[in-house]
């Protein structure tokens, strides 16, 4: 099993950082997509050396867990 | 790592998170919440002097629940906030007071304003993770009043 970590700071203002940790290519994207989804709108993104990395099978499970719509 | 992402918030919901967010904003800046729903024209203080109106920006209130003109009141010493919904359906956060300038009164409503952003966002966002089956590993709160979360899951 795959552990996933997000890490979200709410500041002061309402602002959202959120920080995916542990997942490998385009499945981090679908954290912050939905929780840009609960927020509000994606203001800035960086991705990261994990992003290029290979993704696993998790990455389509994922989505029907968290029920993102296409 | 994987991915950083900044998200701004936009504040559309129906007037029970709303007040969610206003108690919890009024219990983080030690106010009281004097009445949850009360008529707009009710509100005027008769000793009142100066008055500030602030908008959220990125807000709706949803108009199914309340109509226009109510409006939540917290107070502290001579201090009144008031919490409504504009014709637009912007939701709207006025600070009222004796002895204060319009300055302090702005700056007051905006305080307010941002504290009840991140209250609602953070009440959005712990009610998601909890109902997506996360794991809450910890939270804190920083220097800087910002409140950190970190949440985990485990996929196979």
């Amino acid at each position: 099993m795959a552990q996933h970590d997000v890490e979200i700071t709410i500041s002061q203002t309402g602002q959202v950082r959120v920080h995916v940790k542990g997942v490998k290519g385009k499945g981090c994207l679908e954290y912050t997509k939905w929780l840009a989804g609960v927020v509000g709108r994606v203001k800035d993104e960086q991705l990261t050396s994990e992003y290029y990395e290979p993704e696993t099978k998790s990455r389509i499970d994922l989505k029907q867990d968290l029920n993102i719509e296409e | 790592m994987s991915a950083v992402v900044i998200l701004t918030p936009v504040v559309i919901s129906s007037w029970p998170a709303i007040t969610a967010a206003v108690a919890g904003a009024a219990a983080g800046l030690g106010m009281v919440v004097k009445e949850t729903v009360k008529e707009a024209v009710e509100a005027a203080e008769v000793n009142v002097e100066q008055s500030v109106e602030v908008e959220l920006a990125d807000s709706e209130v949803l108009a199914e629940s309340l109509a226009t003109g109510k409006e939540i009141v917290v107070t502290k010493a001579d201090m009144e906030i008031r919490v409504g919904r504009d014709e637009r359906g912007r939701c709207t956060v006025c600070a009222s007071g004796k002895g204060k300038s319009k300055v302090e009164l702005k700056q007051i409503a905006e305080d307010f304003a941002q504290k009840m952003t991140q209250c609602f966002v953070y009440n959005r966002v712990m009610s998601e993770v909890k109902s997506r089956n996360f794991q809450v590993v910890n939270e804190e709160v920083m220097d800087d009043e910002s409140v950190r979360i970190h949440v985990r899951r485990w996929v196979d």
